[in-house]
């Protein structure tokens, strides 16, 4: 059965693959344009370190070099940066090894950043898919666009990291998985995409649990519908649903020897190292993160935290849909018992396969995992980005259904005696109606988070919403203003025109490779140099965030002044100082 | 599957759903403007600068200038130059000013502006400058100013061995978060305990805020004696105390003891227990003495002195100039 099983729902052709694609690669290209005023962030230092490292490990492979399969070799290049799972590394190693050759990238940051850039575009081609499949065509690009839209989406959209790349893989793995409830065969293809996951971040583990209660939830009411049409065989034969967890035997049987398979420091040691890869992230430490006015450091965590990040980051207008997505579906992803006994009649009626349950479960559960107290909340909104991609599905059935309502109210208009008039030489026709009414409410509906998108740039972490009162309504609530360092890039111009010859900045809390990366991309001045002694700089910087403090006062110490001679401000809001130490040498 | 896609705008659920269509047009738009209203309400850097200029011209020796919301902090030291220097900004008390000049954004009041309404108020773009009068500024002597000119000593049973002034910088000038307050000129107490000194320097309270004050982590029961000799004696000493953020936040250490003496008599202790912050005590001077001149000494010791980064302000308050 390869029908959509959702009445609006729509089996993509290729016209939408194209589509689909066509969406990923101008995400791409808008990403990369607009990278080159993005400083890089600490852990995308750590990971142009470790992706080095593997590239040079890939390109004596590729030379046949047979040592490189050795203990001693594989563990001298994989032992950095064990602790996260090697594909988007490894793609970075590529992406920098096809750079060192064709150069293809105007920057060197553009080469290690364009793998997570494409990995994250994914998610784009995925959810048009997906949308189309489950709500039609409009949801699907709402669903697409409205995710691209999220600031913050946006910015992790960018890096080298594994943020948003872990969405896309962690789609396509809920989309096999859907597949599969109806055709078995896409148990394999589930199997497959668990071991690309597994091999992109350790968020994967938690899917299996999701795809179970779903299963559960499926098979429990399947059974029933059997049961209650015994002796009607064809109409017991009709739903597709398999009964067997095909899904589950795919994902144990591809998915952790893919995960091996990929992850060459892995291949030694592999009980020992799959224990310490799990316990580093079980046993994660508490970074430290503002949030309504207190600093968290260590457990319990705010339960609240990520709804009201959510609330304070993703644009209201496109929240809103969302939940009138959920509200509006809501009847589908409700008990059978529960329906039968409370809600008995009214749209929609749940399809077999439960899919508001799998979309529902999807959305929720990183929000459930963030209430937990003791997990650790800080990375801002990064960890719960599944969610959002989730929210907006429903946020695209909400907008098929107002599209809907729009294009019959105009149609009714339309038809009034008095409009025929007004409207001659007016294009006219249903499919014309509801093409114009639906890009109106599209360009309206996304008009603010495109707005804010474009002004959360390159500040993306440091962006809030008008729920929050924009970037100083949160600084007056207390929210967290940055983090990882990233926002030093922000200060390259002022670096470049202000700067004595030679003179040396402590840069805080950006790393040595994410600093000396400005310089590889020729935006930052070669000769200015870093300072590992606070007291020696010349110039030193403190990244605003109410624990760095600390930071700013040492300073004070060390250059006997409190008065920054530049702040960069993100609307009036402080975001980096910069303090000359009056005793530099001139 | 009964759910239908066809709508007619004649049903009640399609009325339902244009509502909503009403509704959620009505939020994009206004979303758009009070986005729109959020960035053209911005301060920029140009007001700051403007009121500062000003600050700047009116300026008197017994002033003060802070800012509201507090975190525009950074943004009044980039403007006010000079006007602020450590003691200022990390003050615990505005007992040796006479006027307070608040910079505010966004309607924000300082939590130093003193009941009764502003003898100066003005506009300098989105920036609301005002000024207050103080009372009478009280401070008398100031004990991290002197920390330099005090004798330190720990006491080693009943030994005191003296704690050596060093003009220098420590070897903990690297910064960052792990850092903590930084160590400058000081008196070293053990070299072979580097962080037992007395000097002065900021750290970050429980509350995160800045405070200029004097390092003295404890060594354990035998206590640390800061004195401070021949000061004219007012009418009462008031001390601040506090640790680092980092130190205090997990609640669960041990208590710093603070003890005040005139002439070698007890006036006053405090015990700095965590999660209060930057705590505040004042110890009467006997009326006797008042006027006269005396030594000071303040006396730090801890019962569990692991990571007691304990660091005190204050002086001499009250009497005849």
């Amino acid at each position: 059965m390869n029908e959509p099983a959702l009445v609006r729902g729509v089996t993509p052709n290729w016209r939408d693959h194209l589509l689909g694609f066509v969406l990923a690669a101008v995400y791409t290209a808008i990403l990369l344009a607009t990278s080159t005023n993005l400083g890089m962030n600490r852990d995308e230092g750590f990971y142009v370190d470790a992706g080095e490292s593997y590239a040079r490990w890939w390109g004596a492979l590729f030379d046949g070099d047979a040592h490189v399969l050795e203990r001693a070799s594989i563990d001298a290049a994989w032992e950095n940066n064990h602790e996260h799972p090697s594909l988007p590394k490894s793609l970075f190693a590529m992406s920098w090894l096809a750079q060192q050759r064709w150069h293809l990238f105007p920057e060197d940051s553009m080469a290690f950043r364009f793998p997570g850039m494409a990995m994250s575009a994914l998610s784009l081609w995925i959810l048009y898919l997906f949308g189309t499949r489950l709500f039609g065509r409009r949801a699907g690009l709402f669903a697409a666009l409205s995710y691209a839209l999220i600031p913050a989406v946006f910015y992790h959209a960018h890096l080298d990291c594994f943020d948003t790349p872990i969405v896309s893989m962690l789609l396509l793995v809920t989309y096999c998985y859907h597949r599969s409830i109806t055709e078995p065969v896409w148990a394999i293809w589930t199997g497959v995409a668990y071991g690309f996951c597994l091999e992109t971040k350790h968020n994967a583990w938690i899917l299996p649990l999701v795809f179970l209660v779903h299963f559960v939830f499926v098979a429990g009411m399947e059974r029933a519908r059997r049961k209650s049409a015994l002796g009607s065989e064809a109409k017991a034969a009709s739903s597709g649903i398999s009964l067997t967890p095909w899904w589950l035997v795919g994902m144990v049987l591809l998915g952790p020897p893919l995960f091996i398979g990929m992850w060459p420091w892995m291949w030694n040691d592999t009980l020992q190292r799959t224990g310490e890869y799990i316990g580093f992230h079980v046993n994660h430490v508490h970074y430290n993160i503002a949030y309504l006015g207190h600093t968290y450091f260590s457990a319990p965590s705010p339960m609240g935290y990520a709804w009201v990040t959510t609330l304070f980051t993703v644009p209201f207008t496109t929240l809103l849909l969302g939940a009138i997505g959920i509200v509006l579906r809501a009847r589908a992803f409700m008990p059978t018992w529960f329906l039968a006994k409370v809600w008995k009649s009214g749209n929609p009626e749940p399809d077999r396969a439960r899919t508001d349950v799998l979309l529902f479960g999807s959305f929720f559960t990183p929000m459930f995992v963030l209430m937990m107290p003791s997990t650790p909340i800080f990375g801002g909104t990064k960890h719960f980005l599944m969610a959002y991609a989730m929210l907006m599905l429903f946020g695209g059935y909400a907008f098929t259904r107002l599209c809907e309502a729009f294009s019959a109210e105009l149609e009714r208009m339309w038809k009034r005696p008095e409009a025929q008039h007004l409207l001659t030489g007016f294009p006219r026709g249903k499919v014309l109606q509801q093409g114009l009414a639906s890009f109106a409410l599209l360009g309206l509906f996304l008009a603010p988070a495109a707005r804010d998108t474009a002004h959360s740039h390159p500040f993306g972490l440091s962006f809030y919403t008008a729920i929050a009162g924009g970037v100083p309504g949160a600084a007056d609530l207390g929210m967290n203003r940055q983090f990882w360092g990233f926002t030093t890039g922000s200060l390259v111009p002022w670096f470049n025109r202000t700067l004595a010859p030679s003179a040396s900045v402590w840069i805080c809390d950006s790393t040595y490779t994410a600093f000396h990366m400005l310089q590889r991309d020729d935006r930052l001045r070669d000769d200015i140099r870093v300072a590992w002694d606070l007291r020696q700089a010349d110039y030193a910087i403190v990244h605003h965030e109410d624990h760095f403090n600390i930071v700013d006062f040492q300073i004070w110490e060390a250059f006997g002044r409190v008065d920054p001679v530049y702040v960069l401000r993100y609307d009036g809001v402080p975001i980096v100082s910069v303090y000359e130490n009056p005793h530099r040498n001139p | 599957m009964t759910e239908s896609a066809s709508n007619s705008a004649s049903t009640p659920r399609s009325r339902a759903l244009l509502v909503v269509l009403f509704l959620v047009s009505g939020a994009a738009l206004a979303e758009l403007a009070v986005n729109a209203r959020i960035t053209s309400e911005v301060a920029r850097r140009e007001d700051w600068m403007e009121a500062l200029a000003f600050v700047r011209g009116e300026w008197q020796p017994t002033d003060v200038v802070t800012s509201a919301p507090r975190w525009t902090d950074p943004l009044l030291r980039e403007a006010a130059h000079s006007l602020i220097d450590r003691e200022m900004a990390g003050r615990s008390d505005n007992h040796r000013y006479a006027r307070l000049w608040v910079a505010s954004i966004r309607g924000a009041i300082s939590d130093e502006a003193p009941e009764g309404a502003p003898d100066f108020e003005r506009d300098f773009g989105e920036v609301h400058l005002a000024r207050y009068a103080l009372p009478t500024p009280s401070l008398r002597y100031d004990f991290v100013d002197h920390i330099r000119e005090a004798r330190v000593v720990r006491m080693d049973g009943t030994r005191a061995i003296a704690c050596n002034f060093t003009p220098s910088f420590g070897n903990n000038i690297s910064g960052g978060l792990q850092a903590g307050p930084l160590e400058g000129p000081r008196h070293q107490c053990d070299p072979a305990r580097p962080w037992l000194w007395v000097g002065a320097t900021t750290t970050m309270d429980f509350e995160l805020r800045a405070r200029r004050c004097i390092w003295n982590h404890p060594e354990g029961a035998n206590p640390i004696i800061s004195t401070y000799e021949s000061v004219t004696l007012g009418e009462r000493v008031s001390l601040y105390g506090g640790l680092w953020w980092e130190q205090e936040r997990t609640l669960d250490r041990g208590d710093v003891d603070l003890v005040v003496r005139v002439n070698g008599d007890e006036i006053g202790r405090m015990r700095h227990h965590d999660g209060d912050g930057w705590k505040h005590m004042e110890a009467s001077i006997p009326e006797a003495l008042h006027g006269q001149t005396g030594n000071v000494s303040i006396e730090v010791t801890s019962p569990a002195p692991d990571w007691r980064t304990f660091c005190w302000a204050g002086g001499m308050l009250g009497g005849a100039l």
